[in-house]
Formats: structure tokens, C-alpha cells, sequence
């Protein structure tokens, strides 16, 4: 059905690095990209962050480009329209249609150009959190970070509630299949809704059952969880330093710059 | 359709947390003072939240085969009301961007305006409207989650004509380049989801119609009702 990028991270190797760490490298890499004024910005974060995913994380390379094609439909339809769309000056190409002129101007070009670059160094940074740091590990970093007691709360218990329902659901549409339940429109329509009554339903006495559990075991509000303290090495820090001159160089020499 | 990560430049991305953070905060609010008067509603809410999480993550089936999921928001706007729902959406979203690798960090802001804020809230309104004007319980929330998902897509076209306005027409012009594409595909979807949801209540109404008076969504004589026109 899908594909949990979690039950990746749980076995990186880079998991049991500092998370403020990893954390500061992804803020720095989304925060770098999205400033950018020039593709190569974001492309140099792109090769880093793929290269420390890969390499460091220990991710199969044939996976990690196939999530990364993952937002591909959605970016390619919206950087046609902004390159046709965006930019004044000249045209570079332009054609017919119905008696309307649809050019591209290089503007516009450029603009989508710098877009996808940034992406695509977006998406890398993003990945790089998620395929080494599985989310247990950042729920003390919500509490360090002062986030209300009830909504860390409430994302703790979700997160274990996800794993449980996507096995039911699993479950279910597993035997519907094999029953034919998805074999045309109608019936795969039918089978969704029943999935989906039946998941809330038990989602639901699910929830009773959890409460009564957990307040017969003197539940007040606040799960307290253990915080593993993990000092940033040397090579670590040293390498991360080398990543950020590296992307802050090309930030300062591309300002401006275009490519066409 | 989430925003990707790094897609929307900056003051707009800026924008939209600066929009959206508010009504999350309000939502937190709202949600801890209901904590903190019913404290067995916490792992109701979990449990609530992962349900939406894993409603969206099935696949609809649609005509062309195209991957589109329900957005779930509008069924939960529906039972929670808007401003809880904001909370959960955005919890929903981070997994979403950090286990599924859809939507992103710097777009969070702007993907919570439209699936956590905006299409709840649309939905939640025409739910009381319409049930204070005596509109049928199924026909209700079939219309009520059908509008909550097609304005989400409205409001994210929106959210990228703002941020890559044309040249030649301005928002405008590229406003309906946009919604054209994302809006106008997401009709049949937002017709699917609403009808599954509708079905969803019905099959709960069935089995399990004392949850939906304990959340206020129906009176115990309007569950009466909808059971003898069952039978």
C-alpha cells in the first residue's frame, strides 16, 4: 500500500548521532535552498544531503531516487504553468493556440528553473530527517522545545495508533482483495467505504479501551520518556562545518546570477 | 495536493505560517481546556488523528488510475469541529511530510491554511448551516466534505498564483491557470470522497450511533429518525 519512510530511519546507522545536530543541518539546508536566488544553491544541498543519505544513512540508492520522484507530477504541471505564466521581456520560444501567443520568456524560465532546484534541494533535506532520524527521537526534542504537554501528548499516542491502524487496514483491504473486492469501480467503491466505516469504528472502541488502560495504570496526563544524551563528536561537527562553507561559498559567488 | 518542500519562495511561505499559526494556536488552546475538563478525550483524539492519517494514505479508487487520496480533514471537521481539527491536521501533516515524503516543512504553513484551516472550516459551517436548515443527515455531509476538499484545492491554487503571479494578467490570470489544472481535476475526487464519507456515517450511524451524539454532531431524536428510515 505504502511505503513508511520510518521503518527506514529505525535501522540508520546515523540514528544514534545528536539529533539538535541533524536537526540544524536540515534547518540550515531548507533555510539556504528556499534564500537562494540561483539553481545551483539548492543543487549543491541536493548532492550533499543525497550524497550523507546514502553514503552515512546507508539508504539503498534505488529507493531513495524513487521517493525522490515521489512530488515529480505535482512540480513538473506547476513549473510548465510558471514558465509560461511568470517573467516579462522577450520570448524565447512562443506558439499559437486558438489565436492566444503562449511564450516563454526567460524570466519565466529561469523562475521555474530555480523552483525545481530548489525542490528538489528541499526534498533531499527533507529526506535526509526522515530516513535517519525515526520519530521517537524528535518527540523529546517537542518537549525541549516547549511545545503544550497535551499536543505532544496526542502525537505520541497517534504515531503509535498509525502503525496499528495501517495493519488493519492492510488487514482488510488485503482480504477484500483476494476476495475481489477491487476488481471494478463499483466494488472496489463498495469495499472502500466499508474499510473506512470499519477502521472508524474500531479506531474508535480502540480509543475507549486505550483510555480505561491507561488510567488504571495512573495515567495523568504526561507520559514521561527517556532522553538519551548523545555528544556531537569531533569529525561530526568538522564535517558539518565543511558543508556549510561549501553551500555559504556558492551562496555568496551565485547571487543573482542566472543561467539564461 | 500538498505543496512541496522549497516550492513556495519566500515573504509567502512566511505568510501563510504566519496565517495558519494562530489559528493552531487558538486550536491548541480549545483542545487543552477540553483536555483538561474531559481528560478521557486524549486518546480519543489519537486515536481520531490517526485515523485521518491513514484514511488519507488509502488510495481512492478513481477512473483514471491516478494516485489521489481522501483528505479526511472535512469528516473530522465535521465531528471535532474546526479548530481541533486544525490541531490534529497539522500533527497529520508532519507525518505526512516526514513518513510519506508528501508536503514539507517551509510549506507547512500554506499546506495547513488549506487542508488544516480553510477546508475544515468551510466544511464545518455548511454542516451547521444546512443541518439548522433541515437538510438530510447523508446529503449533508456528502455536500459538506465535497466542498471542505474542493476548496482546499482552491485555496491551494491560490496559494500559487500568489506566489508566481503572470505577467501579462497578474494573480488573476495565473489564479485560473492553476485552478484550472488543480481545481477542475479535483471535482470528481472531491465528488468521491464527500460520497464516501456520506456512506462512512451511514455504516456508523448503524453500528455505533452513540459516538456521534457524545460529540454533538446528532441530537438523540435525529439518530431515532435515521435508524426507522433504515428500517
Amino acid at each position: 500500500m505504502t511505503y513508511i519512510l520510518d521503518d527506514y530511519a529505525i535501522l540508520s546507522p546515523l540514528r544514534s548521532k545528536n539529533n539538535w545536530l541533524k536537526l540544524a543541518i536540515v534547518g540550515f539546508g531548507i533555510l539556504a535552498g528556499v534564500s537562494s536566488s540561483s539553481p545551483l544553491v539548492p543543487f549543491t544541498i541536493a548532492l550533499c544531503m543525497s550524497f550523507a543519505t546514502i553514503n552515512f544513512g546507508k539508504i539503498p540508492a534505488k529507493f531513495y531516487f524513487k521517493i525522490l520522484a515521489v512530488p515529480a507530477g505535482f512540480v513538473l504541471v506547476s513549473i510548465v504553468i510558471i514558465a509560461f505564466f511568470f517573467g516579462e521581456g522577450g520570448n524565447l520560444f512562443e506558439f499559437d493556440v486558438f489565436g492566444y501567443t503562449l511564450g516563454v520568456s526567460s524570466q519565466g524560465l529561469n523562475m521555474a528553473l530555480l523552483i525545481l532546484a530548489r525542490t528538489i534541494g528541499g526534498m533531499s533535506c527533507l529526506f535526509f530527517l526522515s530516513l535517519t532520524t525515526p520519530m521517537i527521537e524528535l518527540f523529546s526534542v517537542l518537549k525541549t522545545a516547549k511545545l503544550p504537554d497535551s499536543f505532544v501528548e496526542i502525537s505520541m499516542m497517534m504515531y503509535r495508533y498509525i502503525f496499528v491502524f495501517l495493519d488493519v487496514a492492510m488487514g482488510i483491504k488485503y482480504a477484500q482483495t483476494v476476495r475481489l473486492g477491487y476488481h471494478d469501480f463499483k466494488t472496489s467503491f463498495r469495499s472502500m467505504v466499508m474499510l473506512g466505516a470499519n477502521l472508524f469504528i474500531r479506531s474508535w472502541e480502540q480509543g475507549e479501551k486505550l483510555y480505561l488502560s491507561m488510567n488504571s495504570r495512573c495515567y495523568d496526563g504526561k507520559l514521561i520518556m527517556y532522553d538519551e544524551k548523545r555528544p556531537v563528536k569531533m569529525p561530526e561537527l568538522l564535517l558539518t562545518g565543511v558543508y556549510f562553507a561549501i553551500v555559504l561559498t556558492v551562496f555568496y559567488f551565485t547571487r543573482g546570477m542566472s543561467f539564461i | 495536493m500538498h505543496i512541496f518542500e522549497g516550492f513556495l519562495p519566500s515573504p509567502w511561505w512566511q505568510a501563510w505560517f504566519a496565517i495558519s499559526i494562530p489559528v493552531i494556536l487558538y486550536g491548541m488552546y480549545k483542545m487543552n481546556k477540553l483536555v483538561s475538563e474531559r481528560r478521557e478525550v486524549v486518546p480519543l483524539l489519537a486515536v481520531a488523528g490517526a485515523f485521518i492519517f491513514v484514511l488519507s494514505s488509502l488510495k481512492l479508487p478513481s477512473v483514471t488510475g491516478s494516485s489521489s487520496h481522501p483528505t479526511g480533514t472535512g469528516m473530522a471537521a465535521i465531528l471535532f469541529g474546526p479548530a481541533i481539527t486544525a490541531v490534529l491536521g497539522v500533527i497529520v501533516l508532519i507525518y505526512q511530510a516526514i513518513f510519506l515524503a508528501h508536503g514539507g516543512i517551509t510549506t507547512l504553513g500554506a499546506n495547513a491554511a488549506s487542508m488544516a484551516v480553510i477546508g475544515p472550516l468551510v466544511a464545518y459551517l455548511f454542516y451547521k448551516a444546512a443541518s439548522k436548515a433541515g437538510m438530510n443527515f447523508y446529503l449533508n455531509v456528502f455536500l459538506a466534505t465535497a466542498i471542505a476538499d474542493w476548496v482546499t484545492y482552491v485555496v491551494t491554487s491560490l496559494q500559487l498564483a500568489l506566489a508566481f503571479p503572470s505577467a501579462s494578467g497578474g494573480v488573476l490570470a495565473s489564479f485560473a491557470a492553476f485552478a484550472g489544472i488543480f481545481a477542475t481535476t479535483q471535482v470528481p475526487l472531491a465528488i468521491l470522497e464527500g460520497a464516501l464519507t456520506a456512506l462512512i456515517m451511514k455504516y456508523v450511524v448503524q453500528i455505533k450511533s452513540d459516538v456521534l451524539v457524545d460529540l454533538n454532531v446528532l441530537t438523540t431524536t435525529a439518530v431515532t429518525k435515521l435508524k426507522e428510515a433504515m428500517q
